[in-house]
């Protein structure tokens, strides 16, 4: 019984955040947030009102002071449960996970991204979560949501929050393009007229405007950007039961897309996520595709962009409709005979009490939540209204657990026809080779 | 008998902490051994070599050798160049201040390789970075776009200047300390022979110093055979797999992909092409015996 009462939770957060020094240097990096408290220099720039306490802890001071919240809140609600966190770089979380489990030491929880998963079930770390949380309170996240952690039927993770790829454009530089800026291009057609204008613009400093802007670096998140852009003409990476599938009309648009891009100078090559997020806080960047949440690395480099983001749906192209991947920031469980106590700390943290200041100030999403809809701080997020509708228009993506390794494929061919200007065809091809043996 | 009992414990360190783990990693190259298998406790399956074959098939292992090879000589080449040529400008005695030049020198060496990466990278950024500045303000505005890390023909040298930066500072410093160990009367001798500074260079300098270049440039080669952070930080492999090096495939395919298995088989490969090259290395630069 005392074994019971004393259930320790060990869990780890991390999230990914660009720092900005006292230079002006600004430095995309990543950091843990709880365990190794006082240790990160969170540069936080953000004005709110008052008028909601708990709020105003979260703003302010960071990713860092919202977990240690929860900490100290979820133990003083259950005060027989003690939370311990474990800590890593945001990049090896997956590595440190596994290197314990060999060791024979499992984590409880897991804080996790969606890509994410399907390796942690292939290494025996997520439990469904249909085993260890009730069905009450799963009824309550949308189905398509949850059922975008199914593998074999069963979710193995469960959404804190969640967002497709939106497109976030500069209403400024609408207006100085002449451009309506509460009308968003809806096609890739419609976004290349658009662009022949928005590209002629210089910012203040004289710095060319890039007209639109896709993430192609060689990390994982941007091969997921990129499925989502293949998604968004209709197309497929992989078929239901994991094999690659690139002959598809869609596929073969977006890549064609994304040489077009190139070619007319309008997307910045070979950039990151946070390459783009710089470049769209200092304005020289009109249109980019980008999670939700990455609008906090962009008001933490510009708060003024507050003032001049807007979202739009993703676009469509060719025969598709627009729609996305989505991504979502969820918790892992694994099944250490602890469910109890990670039942009462998953439904403490996913709750409108605990994440409506998040949400709201801190990582700008759409709720997972159907009782979460309403929350105020989704409901009057200027910054969210626009692509409000795309959470809905969204694609499971198959899990393989080479999923990691094959985003960084479609980074290889993505950088082909662009930095080294190969035919699609050819570019393509070698993809498909390099590709399917990773998942062989 | 006495002097063998004393080298089993370095025997056992090196068996236990070297030898083993080497042998088990050639064997895991060979099975289907995944994350699953290290948390489950459950041994890997024989699966006849095909972790090679994939290697070979996905067409990924012949770039990722020739960058590596190509990135250990461009590296080992200017280093040399240069550590050796800023050894000789701090040993010459009439380089004042030269103390204070050596300790602000080795600053690069000391930064942390995740670090340095960062730097550079952001040195590199082709929208906001100092060297597009530079560049642009260098050629009077003519060369206005400069993008290293992004360009699949620049990105390797890119990532080999952050590595020379790093360094060159211990390179100079081995080699600095193995000009101060020139004998003085050797030279003096061949100064009263008639010798200038560039025969008493190649001829009585370089070889008193061979046994320590010949140190100082394996442990380079080492180095930079291994070298992964630069790279997974700048570049992470890319762009078009130009910078993907047999450490990032390693990585790859053991992190990434989470198959174990496939990883040991590059690093076995990885491990027998950096014997091959030292051992080559040894055999043509053989150390004059000038005792």
């Amino acid at each position: 019984m005392i074994k019971k009462h004393h259930e320790s939770i060990k869990r780890r957060f991390i999230h990914e955040k660009g720092i900005i020094g006292s230079n002006g240097f600004a430095v995309g990096r990543v950091h843990g947030v709880c365990g190794r408290l006082g240790r990160e220099r969170i540069v936080e720039v953000v004005r709110t009102s008052d008028h909601q306490g708990r709020q105003l802890r979260l703003v302010g001071e960071g990713y860092e002071d919202f977990w240690k919240g929860i900490k100290t809140g979820f133990e003083a609600k259950y005060p027989d449960i003690k939370l311990e966190w474990v800590t890593a770089p945001y990049g090896e979380i997956v590595n440190q996970v596994v290197n314990m489990a060999g060791g024979g030491d499992k984590v409880d929880v897991i804080f996790s991204e969606l890509g994410w998963v399907p390796g942690l079930e292939d290494a025996g770390l997520a439990a469904p979560v249909t085993d260890l949380l009730p069905k009450e309170f799963l009824d309550d996240f949308y189905p398509e949501v949850l059922d975008s952690f199914n593998i074999d039927g069963k979710p193995y993770g469960i959404p804190l929050y969640i967002s497709p790829y939106v497109l976030y454009y500069n209403k400024n530089l609408f207006k100085e393009a002449g451009l309506d800026p509460d009308k968003p291009p809806k096609t890739y057609d419609e976004m290349l007229r658009m662009a022949e204008r928005l590209s002629l613009l210089k910012d203040k400093n004289g710095n060319r405007v890039y007209a639109f802007g896709q993430t192609t670096a060689s990390v994982p998140v941007s091969g997921a950007s990129l499925t989502a852009m293949v998604y968004n003409f209709g197309g497929e990476v992989l078929t239901a039961d994991g094999k690659l599938d690139c002959d598809n009309q869609g596929f073969h648009d977006a890549i064609a897309m994304l040489k077009t891009l190139n070619d007319k100078g309008y997307n910045p090559q070979n950039a990151k996520l946070k390459d783009l997020r710089n470049l769209f806080a200092l304005g020289q960047l009109a249109m980019y595709y980008d999670q939700s949440w990455g609008f906090n690395g962009v008001k933490s480099i510009n708060p003024d962009a507050v003032n001049f983001t807007a979202s739009a749906s993703p676009l469509a192209g060719g025969k598709g409709t627009g729609q996305s991947l989505l991504q979502s920031h969820c918790f892992v469980l694994v099944d250490n005979g602890k469910k109890d106590a990670v039942d009462k700390f998953v439904e403490y943290v996913i709750s409108a009490d605990q994440l409506n200041g998040y949400l709201e100030n801190l990582t700008p999403a759409y709720p997972a939540k159907k009782s979460m809809a309403d929350m105020e701080g989704v409901v009057n997020n200027g910054v969210l209204q626009g692509a409000a509708a795309s959470a809905s228009n969204v694609k499971r993506e198959t899990f393989i657990p080479a999923l990691n390794d094959l985003n960084l494929e479609l980074c290889t061919l993505a950088q082909a026809v662009t930095v080294s200007g190969k035919p699609v065809e050819e570019a393509i091809s070698a993809f498909k080779k390099a590709a399917g043996a990773k998942i062989q | 008998m006495y002097s063998f009992v004393l080298t089993i414990p370095a025997l056992l360190l090196a068996i236990i902490f070297i030898l083993v783990p080497i042998a088990d990693s050639i064997i895991k190259s060979f099975l289907r051994y995944g994350v699953k298998n290290i948390i489950s406790g459950k041994p890997g399956v024989w699966n006849n070599g095909a972790n090679y074959a994939k290697l070979v098939s996905s067409g990924m292992l012949p770039n990722a050798v020739r960058n590596t090879l190509w990135f250990v000589a461009f590296v080992i080449l200017f280093q040399f160049l240069l550590g050796m040529a800023l050894a000789l400008v701090l040993n010459a005695k009439a380089m004042r201040g030269a103390r204070l030049f050596r300790s602000l020198m080795m600053m690069p060496w000391v930064v942390p390789t995740v670090i340095s990466a960062l730097i550079w990278m952001w040195l590199f950024q082709p929208q906001y970075g100092l060297v597009k500045y530079l560049v642009a303000l260098l050629s009077g505005g003519t060369v206005t776009s400069l993008a290293v890390l992004n360009n699949p023909q620049t990105a390797l040298g890119g990532v080999a200047v952050a590595a020379l930066w790093k360094q060159i500072p211990l390179m100079t410093l081995l080699l600095l300390a193995g000009l101060q160990n020139v004998p003085a009367e050797i030279v003096e001798a061949a100064i009263i022979d008639g010798a200038g500074p560039i025969r008493r260079f190649f001829h009585v300098t370089m070889p008193y110093m061979s046994s320590v270049i010949k140190v100082t440039i394996s442990m380079s080669i080492i180095e930079n055979y291994k070298q992964f952070p630069l790279f997974w930080t700048m570049t992470g492999g890319g762009p078009d797999g130009a910078t993907t090096t047999l450490a990032i495939l390693s990585y790859r395919e053991a992190f990434v992909s989470m198959n174990l298995g496939s990883g040991a088989a590059v690093t076995t490969l990885w491990m027998v092409l950096m014997i091959v090259t030292i051992s080559l290395y040894d055999k043509v630069f053989r150390t004059p015996d000038l005792t």
